[in-house]
């Protein structure tokens, strides 16, 4: 069903084309509603569009840094240039001082406190490569930051009202480290940068290359002017909006792609938050919930309390997990499923988005229990580990739901009727969330 | 310098935070039509709960019966015996063949059936095999960890009985004109002394296969580790007569 009359979606499909066909190689590896799309470019469109967080995990030297350059200048209007200049590279010296800001050494001469912020605090696209590579002490020190979009330094704060983050990590080696689990689940997908094959790996190292066109001299050095001057950052919005406007200009003038101006991510926010979920996603969303939070021994599922043998509940999900679904995961999920329904024209959200982008929300937040990564892990596979096993996941819940969803939304709605005072018994049933139904019905009586 | 001023304070957004804890979770369901007080859902969990506790009780009567002290030793007049006091509960209660899957799921999978003695629990799931309405029955036991001996104990003429996994020992023991597939590998002494009926296993499988067989057919998809001392009917080895066949010895290795 088609939605606004902007074409702001078809804008996003051409980006989303031309990236695919002239700078990031790939290889289609989802499908959704007919539609086969490849993963990282898809995600990195949505995390930009959606203002989220992203980690790109892979092989070094496959594409992770470079898909989110592009989209960043493609989406943000910001000459490539400039992109590498904010970017903060994840290495064992780095410093807050050259993560946030400095203090501003001529003033501090001069008895006065004052702070030069780095181009990656202002810049609305930030790219933190090898993110893993920081030492665990410093992941913490951008934690705030790239949370809230928050920035301080010497009592000074600067607030990003409009950012995205992409944070690249390779694999576990040596010279790597974790990152830890409350930056991790901070981040709303992780997705992976897949080898193209080896027949478009040649083509990538047999063609010139092709990023140069996202450059631009004049602008960028217009930018960095704006950027290092003195002026206050609010001003400094501004300005950086004129230059990207006209770098947008000349982006659609050269490579005949239109990219976005402010107003129009704007514009495109408020249409996706307007996309609600029907009934069989939301009930769906909810069932899988229950089923990565749920003990019945316990109350919640909790990382250091282990499951006993015996419980009722071994089929599910919460008997192969050790710890709780956060309260950032169902604003992933809904967010991103907001982002797909929107670009695929449809009217609400319903569970094919939610099923398509579950995977990619869920991987880096599940820590599953070592019987399980043992017994799945020699599984043939096309995906990394964590991803395969989250979609594994999806796949059997959405099973249990297909099996049960007239009964689970009934119960549902029984739960609505029961809460607004109704004389109604709440609905039995096997699965976790009719506890979890009882419970909430429960607390609301007392 | 500073270079952002606080939010404002918007009052609407303070109210909406206080209010939270009367927010109706299941708001967007309560459009959907509500169940009645008695759903046949809810009537029919209750019916097969019950069943169910009929079932378990009959076997944990049986337990207490015959294996004392949880120790059941598979001799002929044991086996006897203890089919014939599951028959007494069994012939009571009104099930269904899904009512056998749910009680075999339920053997390892929760604790209210705290014992789970593979012969006795063979004889009485045969026995309600047996007397089961359906004349096809599915039994999923490729989940469980312990092997069921004595599946499919005397299974009648016009029952057609199928296992997705492995069974152990005795395995379609007195076998009376039914039929009986193992999906996956059986052990020792399948078909010993059956009458009648088919048995197809599709894997492999163990030693004494067809002991005082006295009719019938077995049928192995893999191997046959030993053959017993059959009186009449006929053993296939991947679709090749083994029995009656050139001279075999009994229980020799090949």
């Amino acid at each position: 069903m088609g939605m606004g009359t902007n074409g702001y979606q078809k804008q996003a499909m051409r980006i989303y084309r031309f990236i695919s066909e002239h700078l990031y190689f790939n290889r289609p590896d989802m499908e959704v509603k007919g539609e086969r799309f490849n993963s990282a470019i898809l995600l990195s469109l949505l995390t930009g569009l959606k203002k989220g967080k992203e980690l790109i995990i892979g092989e070094p030297g496959l594409g992770k840094t470079t898909s989110a350059e592009y989209v960043c200048s493609l989406l943000y209007q910001f000459p490539l240039g400039v992109i590498w200049g904010s970017e903060v590279s994840g290495h064992p010296e780095q410093t807050e001082e050259k993560i946030i800001g400095r203090p501003d050494l001529g003033k501090l001469n001069r008895g006065e406190e004052d702070v030069v912020w780095t181009n990656f605090s202002q810049v609305p696209v930030k790219i933190v490569d090898e993110i893993n590579r920081l030492p665990e002490t410093k992941q913490s020190m951008i934690l705030d930051g790239v949370d809230r979009g928050n920035w301080e330094y010497l009592n000074e704060m600067i607030i990003n009202d409009e950012y995205c983050l992409f944070a690249t990590a390779n694999y576990q080696d040596g010279g790597t480290n974790t990152i830890i689990a409350p930056l991790v689940d901070r981040f709303d997908v992780m997705v992976e940068s897949r080898y193209p094959g080896p027949n478009l790996s040649f083509l990538i190292g047999k063609d010139k290359r092709k990023d140069h066109v996202l450059r631009h001299p004049k602008y960028e050095s217009e930018l960095y002017h704006i950027l290092k001057s003195k002026i206050a950052y609010e001003k400094k919005v501004s300005k950086i909006e004129e230059v990207c406007n006209a770098y947008g200009d000349y982006i659609e003038e050269v490579l005949e792609v239109k990219s976005f101006q402010r107003q129009d991510r704007d514009q495109i926010r408020t249409e996706m938050e307007g996309l609600g979920l029907d009934l069989d996603a939301s009930a769906f969303t909810r069932m899988l919930l229950a089923e990565l939070s749920f003990c019945e021994r316990y109350g919640q599922k909790r990382v250091v309390e282990n499951c006993e043998e015996g419980c009722h509940y071994t089929g599910y999900l919460c008997h192969q997990i050790k710890n709780c679904a956060s309260n950032r995961l169902p604003s992933s999920i809904k967010q991103y499923a907001q982002g797909l329904a929107w670009l695929l024209e449809d009217s609400e959200i319903d569970i094919e988005h939610i099923k398509a982008v579950l995977p990619y929300t869920l991987a880096h937040r599940i820590q599953w229990k070592d019987e399980i990564l043992s017994q799945k892990e020699r599984t043939k596979r096309d995906d990394p580990f964590a991803i395969f096993l989250a979609k594994e996941a999806v796949k059997a819940v959405s099973q249990r739901y297909g099996e049960q969803s007239d009964h689970l939304k009934d119960a549902l709605a029984a739960g609505s009727k029961i809460f607004q005072g109704g004389d109604l018994e709440p609905l039995e049933g096997d699965h976790p969330i009719y506890a979890e139904v009882k419970k909430d019905i429960d607390t609301r009586k007392r | 310098m500073k270079s952002s001023l606080p939010p404002k304070k918007n009052s609407t957004l303070f109210l909406d935070k206080q209010n939270w804890t009367d927010k109706n979770p299941f708001e967007e369901f309560k459009t959907l039509a509500t169940p009645g007080l008695n759903l046949p859902m809810d009537q029919i969990v209750q019916d097969s709960e019950a069943i169910m506790d009929r079932i378990r009780w009959g076997y944990e009567k049986l337990l207490e019966e015959e294996a004392k002290e949880l120790v059941w030793m598979v001799q002929y007049n044991t086996i006897i015996k203890a089919y014939e006091v599951a028959e007494k509960y069994i012939k009571e209660i009104d099930y269904t063949a899904e009512d056998i899957e749910d009680f075999c799921f339920a053997l390892e999978n929760t604790q209210r059936i705290p014992y789970l003695i593979p012969g006795p629990a063979g004889i009485y799931i045969s026995a309600l095999c047996n007397y089961a309405k359906e004349e096809e029955i599915l039994l999923k036991l490729s989940e469980l960890k312990t092997e069921i001996n004595l599946v499919g104990f005397r299974l009648p003429r016009g029952k057609r009985l199928r296992v997705e996994g492995d069974t152990g020992d005795f395995t379609g023991i007195g076998l009376e004109g039914g039929e009986l597939v193992v999906e996956g590998n059986a052990k020792n002494w399948t078909g010993a002394g059956m009458r009648g009926g088919k048995i197809l296993i599709k894997k492999n499988i163990g030693l004494h296969t067809g002991e005082w067989m006295m009719g019938g057919e077995i049928y192995v998809g893999g191997r046959v580790r030993g053959l017993g001392n059959i009186v009449e009917g006929k053993v296939y080895e991947r679709d090749k007569l083994v029995y009656p066949g050139k001279a075999r010895y009994p229980n020799l290795y090949y």
